[in-house]
This record gives C-alpha cells, sequence and structure tokens, in this order.
C-alpha cells in the first residue's frame, strides 16, 4: 500500500541544542591575549595571531606597506629562507600565511594536529624574526605590480575602487589597492620600522582551535612569545567620512564587456554599532541571499541577471551598505529601476511579518551551519575578539537575531539605506549604459579603466 | 595507508528502495546539522550536439517549481528553514544539495523528493532561466579575462564530443531549448534508478529509512539510459592554437595532458605528480617559475577528474617582455626531471602528509562528506571506497609516479593554448 504524497511540507522533529564551545582566556605578561577553544572532533588545530594594525594604518606616504609587511614575513627569517620555510610548511601537509586586510594583520596556520608543536614554532618565527631580504623585497614589488594591472582587466575590482572613493572620501578605507608607484617605493627600512610599530604582543589576541592540549599549547605559546617586549600603542586619527548630499553616477568604461557590473552604496555602520542585528535582518529580506527581495525581483522575475544581492560591509570603524548585479547590457537601466524599487519599498512599508521570521530563521538557523568546520568556527570567533565583541557574543547571537521586530527593520532601512545619496556606480561599455542611466542622477561622471577622467559619450553630440 | 597516522573510518551505510534509488548514509553527531545531496547520473557528456549547455539549464529548472512546490519556493523552504543549498553541473553529473539543522531532515527529503517524482516546467520559467544562464555565462566566461580558456582546451584535448563539448554550452543552443526538451530529459535522466540519495550528519538512521520510504519510495523507475560511449584514442584532438582574448590584459598559455581515468593508479600518480610540479610555493615550478627564474605572474595547474577519459592542466600568465617557449622548456625540463629521475624521497613524504591533512579537512563539513559518498556510490558503485581511497593514493610508488609521469606529460602529445591580448595577435 503506498501512502498519498504529501502536499505540505512536513514539520521539522524535535530541535537538538547547539551548544557554543567555550572560550579560555589568559594574558601573557607582555600583554599578548591568548585564546584556547577545545574542539576534538577531528585531528585538526587551527592558529590565528591577530594584530589590531592593517592597512588603514599605512603611514602616510607609505601606502600598501602593511600589506607588504604581512606577505613578506613567510620569505626569510633569521633561520630560514623564503624557500626553507616553504619546505618546512609543506613537508607538514601544513598552510602558514599572513594577510593584512583594512584593520587587522593575521598570521593564520593550520595542521594535522600531529604537527602542532612545529607550525608554532614556524608561526613564532616569521611574526617575530623576519628579515626582509632585499631580493624577496625586489619581487614583491615587481609582482605587485603586475598584479595591480591585472585588477584592472576584472570589472568587480573596478567597481569597488570607485564605490570605496565615493563613500569613504580622504579615510583610508577609500584605498582598495595600493598603486604601482606607492609598491615601488617601499623599502627594506620601511619595512622594518612598520614591522617594529605593528606587531607588537600588547596589541595582538592568539587563538587556538582544535585538538590540543590547553596548558601545554599555553606553555608552549608562552615560550615562544613570553619575552618579546611590548611597544607602544598608536592610535592614530583618521579623515572622516564624507557627508554625501545627493545621488551619483559614476560609469566605468570597459570596452568590449558583455555585461554591466552595476554597485549601489551608501555609508552604513561600523562592526560594533548597536543597529547591526536590525541591519543583518534588514539585509537578509532585502538582498542577502537567493530568496531574498533583489534576487528574486531581478534574477527570478526579470531575468535580467545571474545574481543581484545586497550586503553590509561592517569594519571597525566605519562601513557600507551596497547592492550589486552583472546585468547584461540591454537592461542596464531597467536593473536601476527595480533596485531603486526594492530599496524605496523597505525603507515606505513595513515587512510583513512572514517575511521577517523567514530572515531570522534562517540566520538563526545557519549559525550551527557556520560553526560546522574548524575554519568556520575559528572565524566566529576571531570576529568576537578582534571587533571586542562583548564575551556572550556567539552565545547570545541567536537570541538577538530572534528579539529584531517589523519596526526596527523599518527604522534601520530609512536610517541605513538612503537612495537618495547614493554612489551609482557602473562598469561596462559606456556609450551603452550612459543614456539608460542618466536620468538616475544628476552628477555624471566617466572614467576610463585607470580612473581617469572621459568624455563622456553622447555628450558632444548633444551640444551641437 | 602510512603507519604515522590512523584515520578513524567514517560509518557508511547504503541501501536500496524497490524502484532501484540507492540510498547513502554517514552517521555523524558531532554538530546538529544534517545535509543531503541528491547526485543525478546525467551531465554534459550526455548532451546532443544540438543542445550544449542543456544539462545545466535543466538544472535550473529544478528550482522552478514541482507538483507542491511554486516557483522559487526550493530556495525559500530551505531558507526559511535556517538551510542552505545549490546545485551544480559537470561532465559528469548534476548534483543538488542542502544543510539544514538536523531537525529539518523531512523537509530536505520532501523538496527533494517532490521535485523528483513532479517537476513543473513551463514556458515562461525556461525562458526566465534561460536568461539567468545565458547571464552566469556572460559572468563567468564571456565577461572574464581568460574566462574561456578551459572551455577552448578541452576542445583540443578530446576527440569525443561527449568529453569535448562545455558545460555552459552555446548560446545558440540555449536558445534552441524547449519545454518539449526539458520534459523528455527529465523523465530519461531524473528517475531514481538514475540517482544516488545521500546523507551525512546527525540523524537517527532508522527514521531516516522511514521518511526515504514515505517521500521516495513511490516514485516510478524508468528504462535505464543508454550508456554514453565516452572512448576515446590517447591522441589530443589538436596540439596547438592561438586564441584572442579581448578582455586579457597579458598573454598567457594553458597546456593540456590527456590522461586516464580517475582512480587508475596512473590518474593517482598523475596527480600525486601534479602537487609535486605546482601545488604550493614549495612546488617545483612555483620555485623555479615564480621565484628562481622570477618569469611569471601566475602560475596554477590542475587535474579534471572523470570516469572517461580525463585531463591535466598547467598554465601561466607570464610577466610582460617574457619569452613564453622558455617558460614552457623550463615546465617540460621539470617534467622530464621527474620521468627521468623520479620524485624525490622528501618530495613523497610531503605530498602523503598533503593528502592526509586534505582527507581530514574534508571530513569537516556533512556537506563534502554527503557529497564524496554519492561520488562513490554513482561512480564506482561503493561509498566506503571513502574510507579507502587513502590508501589507494599511499599505495603509489615513486617508481610508478617516474613511469607514468614518463609515460603521459614527457610528450609531444600535448595541448597548447596560446592566449593573446587583443590587437597584439
Amino acid at each position: 500500500m503506498t501512502q498519498a504524497f504529501a502536499n505540505t511540507p512536513p514539520a521539522p522533529l524535535p530541535p537538538i541544542e547547539f551548544n557554543v564551545p567555550e572560550l579560555f582566556k589568559t594574558e601573557l605578561k607582555n600583554g599578548m591575549q591568548v585564546v584556547v577553544v577545545s574542539d576534538e572532533r577531528l585531528p585538526l588545530v587551527s592558529y590565528r595571531l591577530a594584530f589590531r594594525w592593517g592597512d588603514i594604518n599605512d603611514p602616510d606616504g607609505l601606502t600598501g606597506v602593511s600589506s607588504a609587511v604581512a606577505t613578506l614575513l613567510t620569505e626569510g627569517t633569521e633561520s630560514y629562507t623564503s624557500r626553507q620555510l616553504a619546505d618546512e610548511v609543506e613537508r607538514l601537509g601544513a598552510s602558514l600565511s599572513v594577510h593584512a586586510s583594512d584593520d587587522f594583520t593575521i598570521v593564520s596556520a593550520s595542521t594535522l594536529s600531529l604537527y602542532s608543536s612545529e607550525i608554532l614554532r614556524l608561526a613564532a618565527e616569521v611574526t617575530r624574526r623576519p628579515t626582509f631580504p632585499e631580493k624577496e623585497i625586489d619581487l614583491y614589488r615587481r609582482n605587485t605590480v603586475e598584479h595591480l594591472k591585472f585588477q584592472r582587466s576584472q570589472p568587480g575590482f573596478l567597481a569597488g575602487e570607485q564605490a570605496s572613493r565615493l563613500i569613504y572620501g580622504d579615510h583610508p578605507y577609500s584605498k582598495v589597492s595600493p598603486s604601482a608607484s606607492d609598491i615601488e617605493k617601499l623599502t627594506r627600512a620601511d619595512l622594518r620600522v612598520i614591522h617594529a610599530a605593528a606587531l607588537i604582543p600588547n596589541n595582538s589576541t592568539f587563538i587556538v582551535v582544535g585538538d590540543v592540549d590547553r596548558e601545554a599549547v599555553v606553555r608552549e605559546i608562552d615560550e615562544l612569545f613570553g619575552s618579546w617586549p611590548g611597544g607602544s600603542l598608536i592610535e592614530p586619527t583618521f579623515a572622516l567620512f564624507p557627508i554625501r548630499s545627493s545621488r551619483t553616477l559614476t560609469i566605468v568604461d570597459r570596452p568590449g564587456s558583455a555585461q554591466s557590473n552595476i554597485l549601489l552604496a551608501n555609508g552604513a555602520i561600523d562592526r560594533n554599532h548597536p543597529d547591526y542585528f536590525p541591519l543583518v535582518v534588514m539585509n537578509q529580506v532585502l538582498g542577502a541571499g537567493a530568496s531574498s527581495r533583489v534576487f528574486m525581483n531581478l534574477r527570478e522575475e526579470k531575468g535580467y541577471t545571474y545574481g543581484a544581492y545586497t550586503r553590509l560591509n561592517t569594519k571597525r570603524l566605519g562601513g557600507d551598505f551596497e547592492a550589486t548585479a552583472e546585468v547584461r547590457t540591454a537592461v542596464t537601466g531597467e536593473s536601476l529601476k527595480e533596485f531603486f524599487f526594492e530599496l524605496d519599498r523597505i525603507r515606505d512599508q513595513k515587512v510583513p511579518d512572514g517575511e521577517l521570521n523567514d530572515a531570522k530563521n534562517f540566520l538563526t538557523g545557519v549559525f550551527p551551519i557556520r560553526a560546522e568546520t574548524q575554519e568556520g568556527l575559528t572565524n566566529l570567533i576571531v570576529n568576537q575578539l578582534l571587533y571586542r565583541l562583548p564575551d556572550d557574543y556567539l552565545k547570545t547571537y541567536r537570541s538577538q537575531i530572534e528579539r529584531v521586530n517589523v519596526s526596527d527593520v523599518q527604522r534601520v532601512a530609512q536610517t541605513y539605506i538612503r537612495p537618495d545619496e547614493m554612489a551609482i556606480v557602473i562598469v561596462g561599455d559606456a556609450k551603452e549604459i550612459v543614456p539608460q542611466a542618466r536620468e538616475y542622477a544628476g552628477d555624471i561622471e566617466v572614467l576610463d579603466t585607470e580612473g581617469n577622467s572621459i568624455n563622456i559619450p553622447g555628450q558632444e553630440a548633444a551640444a551641437n | 595507508m602510512s603507519e604515522f597516522f590512523k584515520l578513524q573510518p567514517l560509518e557508511v551505510e547504503e541501501f536500496k528502495l524497490k524502484n532501484g534509488l540507492r540510498v547513502v548514509l554517514n552517521k555523524d553527531d558531532s554538530v546538529p546539522v544534517v545535509s543531503v545531496a541528491v547526485y543525478y547520473d546525467v551531465g554534459s557528456r550526455n548532451e546532443r550536439d544540438d543542445r550544449t549547455g542543456f544539462a545545466h539549464l535543466f538544472e535550473h529548472m529544478m528550482f522552478q517549481g514541482s507538483e507542491n512546490v511554486p516557483k522559487a519556493g526550493h530556495f525559500q523552504f530551505i531558507m526559511k528553514a535556517g538551510g542552505t543549498m545549490n546545485g551544480t553541473t559537470s561532465s559528469e553529473r548534476t548534483n543538488y544539495y542542502e544543510t539544514l539543522p538536523a531537525n529539518q531532515l523531512p523537509l530536505a527529503l520532501w523538496l527533494e523528493a517532490d521535485r523528483m517524482r513532479s517537476l513543473a516546467v513551463t514556458q515562461e520559467n525556461l525562458d526566465n532561466q534561460r536568461e539567468a544562464v545565458k547571464e552566469e555565462k556572460r559572468l563567468r566566461y564571456d565577461n572574464q579575462p581568460y574566462g574561456q580558456i578551459f572551455d577552448l582546451i578541452n576542445e583540443m584535448i578530446y576527440k569525443n564530443f561527449a568529453n569535448a563539448h562545455s558545460t555552459i554550452g552555446s548560446m545558440e543552443h540555449l536558445d534552441a531549448a524547449s519545454v518539449e526538451d526539458i520534459r523528455e530529459f527529465f523523465r530519461i535522466y531524473y528517475a531514481p534508478n538514475n540517482a544516488v540519495l545521500s546523507i551525512s550528519g546527525s540523524f537517527n538512521p532508522a527514521k531516516v529509512r522511514e521518511l526515504v520510504d514515505t517521500y521516495f519510495g513511490s516514485i516510478p523507475n524508468q528504462p535505464l539510459p543508454e550508456t554514453i560511449n565516452v572512448e576515446e584514442q590517447p591522441e589530443v584532438a589538436n596540439t596547438y592554437r592561438e586564441w584572442e582574448d579581448k578582455l586579457a590584459p597579458f598573454p598567457a598559455f594553458l597546456i593540456g595532458w590527456k590522461i586516464p581515468r580517475r582512480r587508475t593508479p596512473e590518474f593517482n600518480a598523475l596527480y600525486m605528480a601534479g602537487k609535486m610540479l605546482y601545488d604550493g610555493d614549495s612546488s617545483r615550478l612555483y620555485q623555479k617559475l615564480v621565484k628562481g627564474d622570477e618569469s611569471v605572474i601566475q602560475l596554477f595547474g590542475f587535474t579534471d577528474e572523470r570516469r572517461g577519459p580525463s585531463s591535466i592542466f598547467i598554465g601561466a600568465i607570464p610577466k610582460p617582455d617574457k619569452d613564453l617557449s622558455k617558460i614552457r622548456d623550463l615546465i617540460m625540463h621539470e617534467i622530464r626531471d621527474i620521468a627521468e629521475n623520479g620524485p624525490d624521497p622528501k618530495e613523497m613524504q610531503k605530498v602523503h602528509n598533503q593528502l592526509v591533512n586534505d582527507t581530514v579537512r574534508t571530513r569537516q563539513s556533512s556537506m563534502s562528506r554527503a557529497q564524496q559518498i554519492a561520488e562513490f556510490a554513482l561512480y564506482d558503485g561503493d561509498p566506503k571506497i571513502v574510507n579507502s581511497e587513502l590508501d589507494e593514493l599511499f599505495a603509489v610508488s615513486p617508481e610508478q609516479i617516474k613511469t607514468t609521469v614518463a609515460q603521459y606529460l614527457n610528450t609531444e602529445n600535448r595541448a597548447l593554448l596560446d592566449i593573446v591580448p587583443a590587437g597584439k595577435a
């Protein structure tokens, strides 16, 4: 006998509790904060040594220096050449890398727990005793200059570059990438000075997640880093973010483009802002995923694009709200129309309860999925610690999401989505885009892919 | 496997429904999450020569509604239950998968069953998804520098149409696809006896059997599709082509070799040789070209594993004004060195450690476990290979790597694609 197939979705089974692991915190005498989280699911360990110093801390005239320091830490130390480091790390099947973002510099290492001591020693070696060999600096300069040229062939990079300039103005968040001349003038002396100023234990957090003996690993960290003297903390002052008073249109002419890359942006909040949770929920309704409004409209109803999304960039000192889609050139204007329709709608009308609950259910349900891998769990913990979020942040994350109501969503939509002040950036074929997009803003600028102003196509003819 | 490291085997169970649906389970309660993957034995290899891109277009249609799920309802049901989902198409198979809080397993099974038994197709939805797929093609291939080079080199490596043509397909063929084509493809390939259902994560096995039976048990089976012939001679179809890329900022090149199918000792040996050549900063070619010779901006290589003839690629974007043929000579020099002298013992040790590390990392997520066991079930008829795969790789000797590299890589039987920026040909 066969049962009829149920025509409505089945009810869930009883829920299973997900417990966020406990963070064990301690501090070395030199001020380095150490956090250990036990994760014994698999024989793996992840290390993150994070410094609250990032690209925005590049001193005037030394743009790109913090990223150069980060990359070059693994290119030679007092005891190892670049080649020897690569051989040592990969011989263990492990990874060791250093990266600087806007706000932080992070030494990341991960390995089978079998080799946890070996990789920890190498992490200490590159952090404390880099030598910045001239030959490696020279190679870094030349390779980076070529990478910068390569980036300019990619439409997503060009759109992001202009949006950051327009939203962040004179603040260093506006620089998504140094210029070739910035890179060419970096010297070994610069790198050594920045290394000494930026990588200091009293401005750092060492995070260990994995299958390790807690006491043993803390002891090892103390042996490797305990003698490292602290330095002085510098909190520089930065330019204020510009105040935008009108909508602008910036077109980057990329001849031969098969699509228009559209990016709409305005300034929003930093990562510690009290409106963070309502904004995350609002963004989920509006555009964070494949069941959000802009995707349903621009892709599923209209077929203009493969994907349309909105996102929040929340950094330590500020942030922005963005809406993006890559659309076929002929529907650039129509796509702008639909974007602004959705931006106005979420500001003007209250989100229905059902839609709000769907968004909240997604955010709370997906939380354990994000913590499923050690990498994912580590990233959640790193963010909590680096942004100095409350100790119970991960534990209360889901209840903070659940607390958001319809009025909160409308309030933050009206506060942080500002269609009349938005920067519209479109990368593509300017002569096709200008006629479709010009009605969406008073001010229009057209740039080449290097960022230089060029004539607005069609303008000369119109003047006749 | 090696004596220094004992990996706990994954718990794998399998059973088959009366309609032929193969079900594979991996229970793991470490996180209250469950992943479901459905693998259909159909990919671009099964496409007609006037319908390239069809298997992938069809994948999009699987999200457009079925008897009890409205258009785009699949996304919404999963997301509002706190899950993530997607689908992908390759030459070999089409897969659909979702990860959810463990208590939402019934929803995932109901959704997968509903579209397996009752896909709804309308002209309007087809037209809409055709446009979305065309934008996907523009986004990923046509509007990216170097975006088309892998499709181009596959046409040079393979002679058999089933192997050679691209998964994204051509705009003309996408335009030609009809609602009738979709219905027919669904009937032939989307039957329970042409699929594997894989579930990994936290669940009660008895409950799973009951749910699977309830939702999938009544879906009728179909005559199995004709097996596709993917065999071809070892000679590549075309050894040289120059191609003008209007978006590329620099010249580049890509070399491709045709190699034996996945999980043969030869494939495994070449996979390991590939790691020695191009994987990581300590690899031979990185040290030779990016470091030593300083002639290359970007170096990359990978293997494309298939059930039939497979391939391995090495490509580079050299610095401006570098002599591309000299760089290729250096690549062939390293290949010849392995072919004549075999790998270094230290290189073997490194690759073994990397393989263990890769295997452990892949096991962290229920989704990657579900996908792995589904693949072994579909391609090899045995999901438990997930527990012996590493032994197969460790069984490859340095001597085997040496002779296999000599036979398959150190040869003129390879395809070279030269990419020239527009106006510089």
